[in-house]
């Protein structure tokens, strides 16, 4: 096996990689938005459970989810390890994404919201307009950070037999004994793909960038 | 025979012990510029939250022309309509350009088209002198002139009245003429405007009415000339006496 | 974080319930003869007993022995890879109908899953040539000379761990051939003194080699394997054992450590 095979063997995982984290990714923050919206506009007893949800989420390792829910839950509902994997590091990184987006919010909020009010605006028409496109810009920066921590996080579902990039690279190292490389050679991968996420949302914030003078 | 357009009556608000106002009872009529002046914590600002629905009053009644609008099921955000606030932070919406700031309300309160709205703000920003700087975004914007949008962002919903809360507190001095500008013209076209401020040349100049308030109290209420010539108590001749003191020794720093 | 680490345990302990509570009635053969297909859990990281080849499929000592299982029992063979770790939980859980990936018994994963019949018993063998003067009674003895093995193999893992690892053999002593060949003619050049490989296709050199004898035999490094079966589904369990003794007898496995534990 030529260097070239070997390198393309490892990357034909990237696709499981992609999916993975396009799958995690949005729906992490779909549901991470709606519940930053609970958890800040909904009352005293909604955020007490939005803070619990967050708290769960975030104080389970992912790896246990994944196992919980692909070997334990979806015994009932034939999940497959791609969408079990992919599921469960969504509902994980929608805990950071709702605290994300709540932080946001509230550094939107207050002043902002009022001065919707004043114009006539009703809550919700206040929260759509005046809020959430500002506090979407202020969330690129951290959520940046956390797309990197799921693309990190997608190798985990190697451990249900998922062919993503770690797993392929395991069985490349076992066969050819040149595990080194083959680790090296899905660190590159790995870097490239948060380099280019990174790098495509930096560009986004500076697009987005409300203009003003110095 | 005077049309009332705001009558507050009887009005209170605390928070817990603490009393900000009570029994506050404060008549506008049609036209008026109502200026209320007064030392810092007396409850102006609360006052006008109140009229706006921003804040809601522990016990009395506001009306704005004949409907009471502290009535339980009043629709806030139709009432709000009628009602032009202008923050002594401007509270623009940072997002938005000046035309923006000014449009929003037009479209989504009013559902007017976006053509419509966008020449109905095009003629109130011309109207606060900024119709070159509409494409321009607050943080491009002086104070002088986002507080000029703040106007003009009001203005645009047509209020029957318009609140103005320290509107020039937030600004440098060489920038509070401008808004001051503003004001006066609008009071000269017949607006009606109750006004919370330090500007005491502006209160004499523009105000019908004075109303001194003090520690949640309406003190006394008069024309310029009784308030600022012939005040009935010492309180306000006192108050009177040491701003215009301050704010001539501003006025002589800034030059 | 006390109170986190508790809520953990909790949902560990509620999943670790679900899994236990549930029972399959019927046997998991039906299904697999109705559905005409086997769905067999390996993690392919393990050469020669399961890895990738170039073209990156399945291959092994126990990818041949499964195809060939699956063959007689008359169904189609689908194969998931999962990591080691992963296999018996996966099987107990029911995504996988059974999984071959040179298990050992454990009396710990007896608890939850069942083991078919060992259809192979990985012996090592130590083999000099005529002219070795030294002396290997017992396995230990030949950290005093000159190794060969095969790289990567179980018996490489058994002279890393029990030889190189504690200091007794030079790693300078160790050569790792790419095939077991190769280490059998260093071994009649003299380049070697003594080399270890698995019984059976060493037992294949040797007969070749009339140069060659085997001086040492026992298990070492691997023992006895099985085939991971669902606990507890007797009519599965019998047809695999089966299927295994058959195919032992016909020598089918021992043709198969020849081809795999040699080249």
């Amino acid at each position: 096996m030529d260097f070239g095979q070997f390198i393309s063997y490892i990357a034909s995982g990237t696709i499981y990689t992609v999916g993975v984290t396009l799958i995690a990714l949005p729906s992490g923050l779909l549901i991470g938005t709606m519940l930053a919206l609970l958890y800040v506009y909904g009352g005293k007893t909604a955020a007490r459970v939005m803070n619990l949800y967050s708290t769960i989420f975030r104080g389970i390792p992912p790896i246990v989810l994944l196992f919980i829910l692909f070997f334990a839950v979806s015994k009932g509902i034939n999940l497959s390890a791609f969408w079990a994997g992919s599921l469960s590091l969504g509902m994980v990184s929608s805990a950071y994404q709702m605290e994300i987006v709540r932080g946001a919010l509230l550094s939107v909020s207050g002043d902002q919201l009022m001065g919707a009010r004043a114009v006539g605006l009703g809550r919700l028409q206040a929260i759509r307009y005046v809020v959430l496109p500002q506090a979407v810009r202020l969330a690129i920066p951290p959520w940046s950070n956390e797309a990197a921590i799921v693309i990190k996080d997608s190798s985990l579902v190697y451990a249900l037999g998922v062919p993503e990039i770690l797993r392929k690279a395991q069985l490349i190292g076992a066969s050819s004994q040149r595990y080194l490389l083959a680790y090296l050679s899905a660190a590159v991968i790995y870097f490239l793909l948060v380099f280019a996420t990174t790098k495509l949302l930096n560009m986004l914030e500076k697009k987005l960038a409300i203009p003003s003078n110095p | 025979m005077p049309k009332p357009i705001l009558t507050i009556k009887n009005l209170t608000k605390t928070y817990g012990e603490n009393v900000i106002f009570q029994h506050l009872d404060l008549t506008v009529n049609e036209g008026d510029t109502i200026v209320i002046i007064g030392p810092s914590g007396t409850g102006k600002s609360t006052l006008l939250r109140c009229v706006n629905l921003l804040t809601r009053p522990n016990d009395g009644q506001i009306w704005l022309d004949d409907m009471e609008i502290t009535a339980k099921g009043t629709d806030e955000d139709q009432v709000r309509q009628h009602i032009g606030m202008v923050f002594q932070n401007f509270l623009l919406f940072n997002h938005l350009t000046a035309l923006g700031n000014v449009k929003l309300g037009l479209t989504r309160v009013k559902k007017m088209s976006d053509e419509a709205a966008t020449k109905k703000a095009m003629h109130e920003l011309a109207r606060v002198g900024l119709a070159d700087r509409a494409n321009h975004y607050p943080g491009q914007l002086s104070g002088g002139q986002q507080q000029r949008v703040g106007i003009a962002r009001a203005l645009a919903m047509d209020p029957r009245i318009m609140l103005f809360d320290e509107p020039t507190s937030a600004l440098d001095p060489e920038l509070i003429g401008e808004v001051l500008e503003v004001m006066r013209q609008l009071s000269l076209d017949g607006m009606t405007m109750l006004v919370v401020t330090h500007e005491m040349g502006f209160a004499r100049e523009v105000a019908d009415r004075i109303v001194f308030m003090e520690k949640g109290y309406i003190v006394e209420e008069g024309s310029p000339d009784e308030m600022f010539n012939h005040p009935k108590f010492p309180r306000t001749r006192e108050f009177l006496w040491k701003i215009t003191e301050l704010y001539g020794k501003k006025e002589k720093d800034a030059e | 974080m006390k109170k986190r680490f508790l809520l953990v345990v909790a949902l560990v302990l509620v999943a670790a319930m679900l899994v236990g509570c549930t029972s399959e009635s019927t046997s998991l053969l039906d299904k697999i003869k109705d559905q005409k297909k086997v769905v067999v859990g390996t993690s392919a990281d393990y050469p020669p007993y399961e890895y990738i080849d170039d073209a990156g499929n399945k291959t092994g000592f126990d990818i041949d022995l499964m195809t060939e299982i699956a063959k007689r029992m008359g169904v189609k063979l689908e194969w998931v890879d999962m990591p080691f770790d992963s296999l018996v939980a996966a099987v107990d859980s029911g995504k996988l109908d059974m999984s071959i990936s040179c298990f050992n018994y454990d009396e710990e994963r007896d608890k939850t899953v069942d083991f078919s019949e060992a259809y192979y018993t990985t012996e090592d063998a130590f083999v000099v040539s005529s002219a070795f003067t030294g002396s290997i009674v017992k396995p230990e003895d030949a950290a005093n000379y000159k190794v060969g093995v095969q790289s990567g193999t179980v018996q490489d893992g058994w002279l890393t761990d029990n030889l190189v690892t504690p200091g007794l053999l030079p790693e300078a002593n160790l050569s790792r051939y790419e095939r077991v060949d190769q280490a059998a003619l260093d071994l009649a050049n003299g380049r070697i003194d003594v080399l270890m490989g698995d019984y059976v296709p060493v037992q294949a050199l040797v007969a070749q080699n009339p140069d060659l004898l085997i001086v040492y035999n026992g298990v070492l490094s691997t023992g006895p394997i099985n085939i991971v079966l669902p606990d507890g589904d007797v009519e599965l369990k019998a047809e695999v054992d089966r299927i295994i003794k058959e195919l032992q007898a016909e020598g089918f496995i021992d043709q198969l450590a020849v081809k795999y534990f040699s080249e």
